[in-house]
């Protein structure tokens, strides 16, 4: 234990004694313990898995191009992820029967043995509040929340039957973005780009745009683009479309580029040292990403600055620079593709309809998630598609889980609440997919008439993940990371699927 | 005790053997009568039974033993039989187990493998047991037809009207990357000599062929007519050509047109008229192609041959 008081000589003596123990570690490091530690660090650099596809880059450019296993069908990929999970009851998966039995005491067939996130007791079955009309060259069910995404139903594959094994929010996002439903595996856009790389050398590979309602963000927070296990320059970065693109990405008041140029060539100098002493690639890959950081100083702040776009484009999206919202990301997201980013990632928040507060009511909250993304998510897909931009790109809509056909009464008595919502359900949820190698105007599963459960052709998270690692170009048993000993994977342990049905 | 046995008859050893034999006969026989399924297989076995054989392409090969190789031999196939039943073979399947047949031809409400697969997965006789993956809507009716029809083994897949869609599973190339080193062969040199003059230009589309990728639009206006000459050697690999925003133009028409693998190009922002578009005319392979400026008349022969043609719409 030291004195109450620390002497400043004492204090500077000690400082002095534990920096030479460091050096004297380090320094005998370089050739025991730190020689092996090196070699385990270099090791996972130069990963050496069963599959016999390597994924070594120079690492200096750990981002450069690679190509993928076989020729893929898309080339890039757009995720919008509607955090909270909005109700598929209420947008796409019509069910009349629901309707019928609205009010009605749910059967104990649905809740013997189950579990769910709030529902407690016997729950009230809850018909879908707003209604539904066929729509597209299939007379495809669609409710009326979504009039803008309607009108591109053709170019949709709607998956009905998607299911997952979470039924709270952070795990499940974690589930959907990383493949598992635990902290600490890398996600796909970290997968993508270390698979792939990224066409443009002066972006990151992977950005992030979050967005949202007055709502909870991010439940499972910034792993849900993290690299985990990857080499950490694989993991999402986040890009604001309000203010600065990126903290700190900008040089500080009366600091000038040719002054940060000198810094950084100064800096790059010692890390060239230190490298040439201990030889760990991670030291080269640092002097990448600062150089990465420099240049995106200018491209970056170009990508992102949507002022850059015809009013009349600005318009089709709903999008009004300088602010956050969904409709800037998806402008972005646009420009972002162009450029050749390989993975972006869109994020809105705040689709957690439970009822009980007015922003989670089904008939208030919801309502407004709908008028938030509805149009600037049809503008996006309508760009995409005229500069044919489709054709190699990936788009991907949906929350972590789907909302129960039960009406969620945590929070009071249903009778006195005038907010209306469901529970967190997991046995049956919707998304969409479109783009490149992806079948148009499909439906795809069924659930059945109370929308409870999938009845025909599930699919799991895992195989959406697999699906989509085949239209990248890869199989995703062969897309793959050495890590605590295993072959890690996007997919997990459990045998995936890739869902054929839908691929053209 | 020893005694009492000294007066009677011996028996001889034949007389003995062949009352062993008989009884054991007597008891095959018996467990013949009583477990039909080893009663088969004895007949089987001595070659008074024909074995049963499922064709290639028939419904049974192709539709209804996936599904048993899938969700039921875990526990009825070589490893397990439990309840003596094997669904790995069409003559195992028919021959059914401990309980008798399971398939009664022609009528599935008899055939106790249809009964115990449509059982409420609640109910403890339900197959698969409980945490397996159970059978599809769509898996049952398989086999529902399929017994229907007389749970033949030779009955070809479209003999059986009404069976839902087959999924294929995608089939994952196998990487042979000696074969793919041959193919490339040819142009390597000329691929990573222009690799390095023209980085992040050229890429194989993949690591299974040799054919070539050129996306030059990250490059803008500094790309141009003569830098896509430059590319002149690796024009029969190039399957798709980004110049979206380069500097090309029609002077590069005639080398466009004669790319023959090319599938995709995409000329947006460029000052391209007309006349590439034109040149485009001989270009069989080309499925996409992304266009600056183009009167309809010059995309019509296009569009007509079913390329999917994209304009740039916006004023920039």
């Amino acid at each position: 234990m030291m004195g109450k008081v620390e002497s400043q000589s004492d204090l500077l003596q000690r400082l002095h004694c534990q920096a030479q123990n460091r050096r004297q570690f380090v320094g005998w490091g370089a050739g025991g313990l730190g020689a092996f530690f090196m070699n385990t660090a270099y090791a996972a650099q130069q990963p050496a898995t069963s599959s016999g596809l390597t994924f070594k880059r120079d690492p200096s450019t750990p981002l450069s191009v690679l190509p993928p296993q076989f020729p893929a069908k898309v080339k890039r990929v757009i995720y919008l992820h509607m955090g909270g999970a909005p109700s598929q009851l209420e947008l796409f998966d019509h069910k009349p029967t629901l309707s019928r039995f609205n009010g009605h005491d749910c059967p104990q067939s649905f809740l013997k043995g189950k579990r769910f996130a709030f529902i407690r007791g016997v729950p009230k079955m809850l018909g879908p509040m707003f209604p539904f009309h066929q729509t597209g060259k299939n007379g495809t069910w669609i409710s009326d929340r979504l009039p803008h995404t309607e009108r591109l139903i053709d170019d949709l594959c709607l998956i009905k039957s998607m299911k997952t094994d979470q039924f709270n929010h952070a795990p499940a996002q974690l589930l959907v973005q990383t493949g598992d439903a635990r902290t600490g595996h890398a996600s796909l856009g970290s997968w993508v780009t270390y698979g792939l790389g990224s066409e443009n050398q002066n972006l990151p590979g992977f950005i992030v745009l979050a967005s949202s309602g007055p709502g909870p963000t991010a439940n499972a927070g910034k792993p849900l683009w993290g690299s985990g296990f990857l080499p950490s320059v694989y993991q999402g970065v986040e890009c604001r479309s309000a203010g600065e693109p990126v903290l700190y990405l900008n040089n500080p008041h009366d600091v000038s580029r040719t002054q940060r140029r000198h810094v950084l060539d100064a800096v790059d100098e010692i890390n060239r040292q230190t490298h040439a002493e201990f030889g760990n690639p991670e030291t080269v890959a640092r002097i990448a990403q600062y150089e990465l950081a420099f240049r995106m100083q200018v491209e970056a702040t170009e990508a992102m600055d949507i002022r850059r776009e015809p009013a009349a484009v600005l318009a089709r999206y709903g999008a009004e620079p300088g602010k956050n919202s969904y409709a800037n990301n998806c402008v972005v997201a646009r420009r972002l593709a162009e450029r050749g980013v390989r993975f972006i990632q869109l994020y809105h928040w705040g689709w957690d309809s439970h009822g009980s507060p007015t922003d989670e009511g089904i008939n208030i909250g919801f309502v407004n998630r709908c008028r938030e993304t509805d149009q600037p998510t049809a503008a996006l897909l309508a760009d995409l598609k005229s500069r044919g931009l489709l054709e190699d790109t990936l788009v991907i809509w949906g929350g972590e889980f789907g909302r129960t056909p039960m009406e969620d009464n945590h929070g009071g008595s249903n009778e006195i609440s005038k907010y209306i919502g469901r529970d967190h359900h997991t046995a049956a949820f919707t998304i969409w997919m479109t783009g490149g190698g992806v079948k148009s105007g499909m439906v795809y599963g069924e659930t059945d008439d109370m929308g409870y459960e999938v009845v025909k052709d599930p699919v799991e998270v895992r195989d959406l993940h697999a699906t989509i690692l085949y239209l990248l170009g890869f199989d995703y048993q062969k897309l793959n990371y050495p890590y605590q000993g295993l072959d890690q994977k996007l997919t997990g342990v459990k045998p995936a699927r890739v869902v054929s049905e839908i691929l053209t | 005790m020893v005694g009492s046995f000294a007066g009677t008859r011996r028996v001889s050893a034949s007389a003995y053997f062949s009352g062993v034999a008989m009884a054991t006969l007597l008891g095959i026989a018996a467990a013949m009568f009583l477990r039909p399924a080893f009663g088969h297989t004895v007949l089987q076995l001595v070659g008074l039974e024909t074995v049963p054989q499922a064709a290639p392409g028939s419904f049974y090969t192709v539709r209804v033993a996936p599904l048993f190789e899938a969700h039921c031999i875990s526990c009825h196939g070589g490893e397990r039989q439990k309840a003596e039943l094997r669904l790995d073979s069409f003559a195992a399947v028919m021959r059914g187990g401990k309980h008798g047949a399971v398939i009664t031809p022609n009528i599935a409400k008899d055939s106790s493998l249809f009964t115990r697969i449509t059982l409420p997965a609640t109910d403890d006789r339900a197959m698969p047991p409980s945490g397996k993956t159970p059978l599809s809507k769509d898996d049952v009716t398989v086999i529902r037809l399929w017994i229907a029809a007389g749970a033949s083994g030779t009955l070809p897949v479209k003999a059986i009207k009404g069976a839902p869609a087959l999924v294929v599973p995608v089939k994952m190339p196998e990487l042979d990357l000696a074969a793919v080193q041959r193919q490339r062969a040819p142009l390597a040199n000329e691929v990573s000599r222009l690799q390095g003059r023209f980085p992040g230009v050229i890429h194989y589309d993949s690591r299974s062929s040799a054919d070539l990728e050129i996306d030059a639009s990250l490059k803008g206006a500094a790309f141009g007519d003569s830098d896509l000459k430059a590319l002149l050697p690796l024009r029969d690999r190039i399957v798709s050509a980004n110049l979206s925003g380069t500097g090309v133009t029609d002077a590069s028409a005639p080398l466009l047109a004669s790319m023959k693998s090319l599938r995709v190009l995409r000329l947006m922002n460029t000052k391209t008229t007309d006349a590439t578009v034109a040149a485009l005319a001989s270009s069989k392979r080309l499925k996409v192609l992304a266009v600056a400026k183009a009167t309809p008349a010059a995309l019509a022969p296009l569009r007509q041959r079913g390329v999917r043609v994209y304009e740039d719409v916006d004023v920039r």
